[in-house]
């Protein structure tokens, strides 16, 4: 066979339409680079100098490339689409994600970083504390140990007990090099001394990439490897707590087995519509379902499942179930990131399917996710009351707000799509600065999340505790605060659409929320501190300035939010 | 026969990723049962691929494919972590975390 | 089955299924259903792993069958070849003994799933045999080129209309690469690399000077995996191996206690002791 060269016509791409995301990507694999090459010692700083750079570079070129006023467009063959929404969102995300990585970076609340990962544990422990970890490793194995004569606790190094349960031969190889069980106190002594692990920066980073590309993605394959791109460093991420090591990994395993399922089904709706369509670009698919001769059962069959993976993301009710498990084990910087950073992702990606693939088959598909975001609003209310861990019921709280946001992702207008993306806004920077809150507060094992080890916090620290009332508040949607604020214009755009109806079963879960953050509040204020309760740590510049902003900005959105509406209100969405 | 006869044996084989995902325990096979169910999804998109005459459906394959090779390595890794801490893959030992 | 003469079945052009291709798929497709119900039906993850791989190659046959060659190989060659192996090998390093077991942690958990499956199936089943059961395919003839194959076909698709999903996954695979390290990888070392003057001083003020005793003078074997025994017989403990089952020492030789430190039989110690005891104490 003769070799023929037919010329590939390589596809536009709008570089400074995309600078932003380029950046991103880009600073993530430096990222890698840096981990490679340079020393550990200098790794922490390198590390955090660059992330925020590139935080505040990719923001700048997106401030730039907005306000030149260039015609919303879609670049590389189609596959993401630059619109005005689009540029809201990634200046949301790049906002979340300069607050996440302060409170990620901070070795100040937790000494040494927040992240450790188990196999660290394991070599650190190895030089000096042998003999005091005979004991513990020789508990843990139980009966294991070699030979009939036990003797574990009696000769220096834990490796006589552990080997007997490593089948692996490593333990034999690097004698003491056996597994150490979480939470054991030997496993908290090592977890104070080791480092903090430097790759959960450009981690971060690639899961800002990929949530930036998820929401601009304009055909279904992008969207599913965005997907991808975003999720595997949040599973990674989750299972790194330095504290409560098994919880973590717990919530990891959990996150990433219910995440790839939730993924499979997404990827079987891409096919159907491929199948149904010819193409998976929305565009096409909207042109289709006005003029295929295929049956619709193809189309809404896969719109369900597509819908399926997208709801999972963004933990809206029936499957929330991975939300409070995942937002409890994983590290609270980490929980704060990824609570209001993926949301506003899954958020994107599904107003945007919605809106420009299935926008004019709506009135087939809308009633059933009338019932979802019902569902939803309910479930979170309903067993947010019953939660007695702060993260969890902020968790719950999340599952309510998804149902919240998909009220107004379902008007399908244009006040729809901007008070939806307002909301989004709204809810992260309250989210976030919560979740930074409740990493100060801490007892001897960590953090403090037994919501009755709270009681009477307003005592020991009322600054603490004031700013916690006034970011529950937000969550709760109280006047002057930013929650308020974006639920209104969520709401009267649900009511302009006609889904009055819906409007009062959300504002009766409003109300039913309101009592769970309220029960915080008198929590704090109107009961007794216990003697041995948890205490305020006082936090390093990075943590300080993440709350701060969060809450200047709940308060600031709740005052005056006319300014960001307008901006989420500036164009429709482009397919 | 059609071609609609590979899109049942598709359907088929999700469905008992599915199944599998939902009944088995150990974390490694639940995985499994999930890269059964890409698999099976694959058969479909090149299935309709033919039936569509266009070569995008063998494309997403394709990318279905790598994905799933870095879902694997990183699924792999999460599992390996928490079975040396616990020496156990089963879900349900997995359980300290309940509502 | 040669995949020549799937190949063959591969170059027609669309309209309905051939013979030959009907009667692959009718071989394949049993096999890749009894992989896959197989692989949820074993209680060993060992066996599961390969019914799976089972499925996964018949797959890859059924692809070659539908002009699809390339991506026929790939399955193969990465999913079969190299995912699978790699599952096989964690489940080798972790979980090999592993079985389930049958008691059902949540009540009706099984039930419900299969009732839930068979709904799945009976819908898709349904909607995709409505849906499409009339449909006759265009075939691939004319996509997969005559001058450039699949294959070549397949790449000028990937750098134009996927250009971007195909550069994503380039962070894909960096995150995943950089995930396996960093869960399984030690920071080797958190504290500096101690020095040789550090060491031996460390062994000086520790708690034992001298290297561990090997089989003592007492002892009735010099195999390693016998304890040393102290002159009045008992086990040396720290003669202990860590790695090696210890064999108690068989039949101590009965001694009467007598001073560890006498060079004597027994019948000397007592004359010798009191000797030198006179001695000492003038």
């Amino acid at each position: 066979m003769t070799l023929q060269t037919i010329p590939i016509t390589v596809p536009p791409v709008a570089y400074y339409a995309i600078s932003p995301l380029l950046v991103v990507l880009g600073a993530a694999c430096l990222g890698v680079l840096v981990e490679a090459f340079l020393p550990r010692h200098q790794r922490w700083a390198a590390q955090v100098t660059l992330t925020l750079l590139t935080l505040v570079v990719a923001g700048a070129l997106l401030g730039a490339y907005a306000s030149s006023g260039a015609p919303a467009a879609t670049t590389l063959s189609g596959s993401l689409s630059v619109d005005r929404p689009t540029l809201f969102m990634w200046g949301t995300l790049l906002a979340f994600g300069l607050v996440g990585v302060l409170l990620i970076a901070d070795r100040s609340v937790e000494p040494g970083g927040a992240f450790i990962t188990d196999a660290e544990g394991v070599a650190s422990g190895t030089h000096a504390e042998g003999v005091a970890s005979g004991t513990d490793a020789g508990r843990a194995a139980g009966a294991a140990s070699a030979g009939g004569i036990s003797r574990a606790a009696s000769r220096v190094g834990a490796g006589s007990a552990t080997s007997g349960t490593s089948r692996a031969g490593v333990a034999v190889a690097a004698p003491p090099a056996g597994p150490i069980p979480a939470g054991t106190p030997r496993n908290r002594a090592t977890a104070g001394r080791a480092g903090m692990r430097t790759e959960v920066l450009p981690l971060t980073l690639f899961a800002l990439g990929g949530m930036m590309s998820f929401c601009a993605a304009n055909d279904l394959l992008t969207m599913f490897v965005a997907l991808e791109v975003l999720s595997l460093p949040l599973y990674l991420l989750c299972g790194l707590a330095r504290r409560r090591r098994l919880l973590s990994q717990e919530a990891a395993v959990k996150y990433f087995l219910l995440g790839a399922f939730a993924s499979a089904f997404f990827l079987y709706g891409l096919a159907l519509l491929y199948g149904y369509a010819g193409s998976v670009k929305l565009a096409d698919i909207s042109s289709a379902a006005a003029a295929s001769q295929r049956s619709d059962t193809l189309l809404f069959a896969g719109l369900a499942l597509l819908v399926v993976g997208l709801l999972f993301k963004g933990s809206v009710a029936p499957f929330h179930t991975w939300t409070p498990d995942v937002y409890q084990g994983a590290p609270t910087s980490v929980t704060a990131f990824m609570a209001a950073a993926t949301k506003v992702a899954a958020f994107g990606a599904i107003l945007r399917v919605l809106t420009i693939g299935f926008g004019s088959t709506r009135w087939e598909w809308r009633g059933v996710l009338w019932a979802v975001a019902i569902v939803s609003m309910v479930i979170g209310a309903v067993i947010g009351l019953t939660q007695t861990d702060i993260k969890r019921m902020l968790a719950y709280s999340s599952v309510a707000h998804a149902g919240f946001l998909l009220v107004g992702a379902i008007a399908i207008t244009q006040r729809g799509l901007s008070g939806t993306m307002f909301y989004l806004l709204t809810y992260g920077f309250s989210t976030i600065a919560a979740f930074g809150v409740v990493s100060l507060v801490r007892d001897a094992d960590g953090e403090a999340t037994q919501l009755s080890q709270w009681a009477g916090l307003a005592k020991r620290s009322p600054l603490v505790a004031g700013v916690m009332t006034f970011l529950l508040l937000s969550l709760a949607g109280i006047p002057l605060t930013s929650g308020f604020t974006g639920k209104f214009a969520i709401f009267s755009a649900a009511i302009a659409d006609g889904m009055a109806p819906l409007v009062v079963v959300a504002l009766i879960a409003s109300a039913v929320a309101a009592f769970f953050y309220l029960r915080v509040i008198v929590l704090m204020y109107f009961s007794e501190p216990s003697v041995e309760g948890p205490t305020v740590s006082v936090p390093g510049a990075f943590t300080t300035a993440a709350v701060t902003v969060g809450v200047l900005i709940t308060l600031l959105l709740g005052v005056a939010p006319t300014m960001a509406l307008s901006w989420a209100g500036a164009g429709p969405f482009v397919g | 026969m059609t071609p609609t006869y590979y899109l049942l044996l598709s359907a088929l084989l999700f469905s008992i990723g599915t199944v599998g995902v939902l009944v088995r325990r150990n974390a490694i096979v639940v995985f499994m049962c999930i890269e059964l169910m890409l698999n099976a999804v694959n058969l479909s998109l090149v299935t309709f691929a033919r039936v569509n005459g266009g070569l995008d459906g063998q494309v997403m394959a394709f990318f279905v494919m790598v994905v799933a090779a870095a879902e694997v390595v990183v699924g792999l890794a999460i599992i390996m972590s928490i079975f040396r801490a616990r020496r156990s893959s089963s879900v349900d030992d997995a359980n300290l975390l309940k509502y | 089955m040669s995949t020549a003469a799937l190949a063959q079945a591969a170059t027609d052009n669309g309209g309905p299924v051939g013979l030959s291709e009907a009667i692959a798929f009718w071989i394949l497709g049993p096999m890749a259903l009894a992989g896959a119900l197989g692989m949820v039906f074993a209680r060993n993850a060992v066996h599961s792993a390969l019914w799976l791989a089972l499925a996964m190659l018949n797959l890859g046959a059924l692809y070659m069958a539908q002009q699809a060659p390339f991506l026929g190989f790939v399955q193969i060659i990465v999913y079969t070849g190299a995912v699978m192996m790699l599952f096989l090998f964690v489940l080798m390093l972790v979980g090999r003994d592993s079985s389930d077991s049958v008691v059902e942690a949540i009540k009706g958990q099984r039930l419900a799933a299969a009732v839930l499956g068979i709904g799945f199936v009976a819908l898709m089943v349904g909607s995709l045999a409505r849906a499409l059961f009339s449909v006759t395919p265009i075939g691939l003839g004319a996509a997969n080129g005559v001058p450039s194959g699949n294959v070549a076909a397949l790449g000028r698709l990937l750098f134009t209309q996927y250009l971007f999903p195909f550069e994503l996954t380039s962070a894909l695979l960096i995150t995943a690469a950089l995930g396996a390290m960093l869960m399984t990888f030690p920071h080797t070392r958190t504290t500096a690399k101690s020095g040789q003057r550090a060491t031996v001083e460390a062994r000086l003020r520790g708690a034992r000077v001298s290297p561990l005793p090997g089989p003592g003078v007492f002892a009735t074997a010099n195999s390693v995996a016998t304890p040393a025994l102290l002159p009045d017989g008992s086990v040396a403990p720290e003669s202990l191996s860590e790695i090696i089952e210890t064999v108690p020492p068989s039949a101590p030789a009965p001694l009467a206690p007598v001073d560890a430190h006498a060079l004597v039989g027994a019948d000397h110690a007592k004359s010798d002791r009191i000797s030198s005891g006179e001695e000492a104490q003038p």
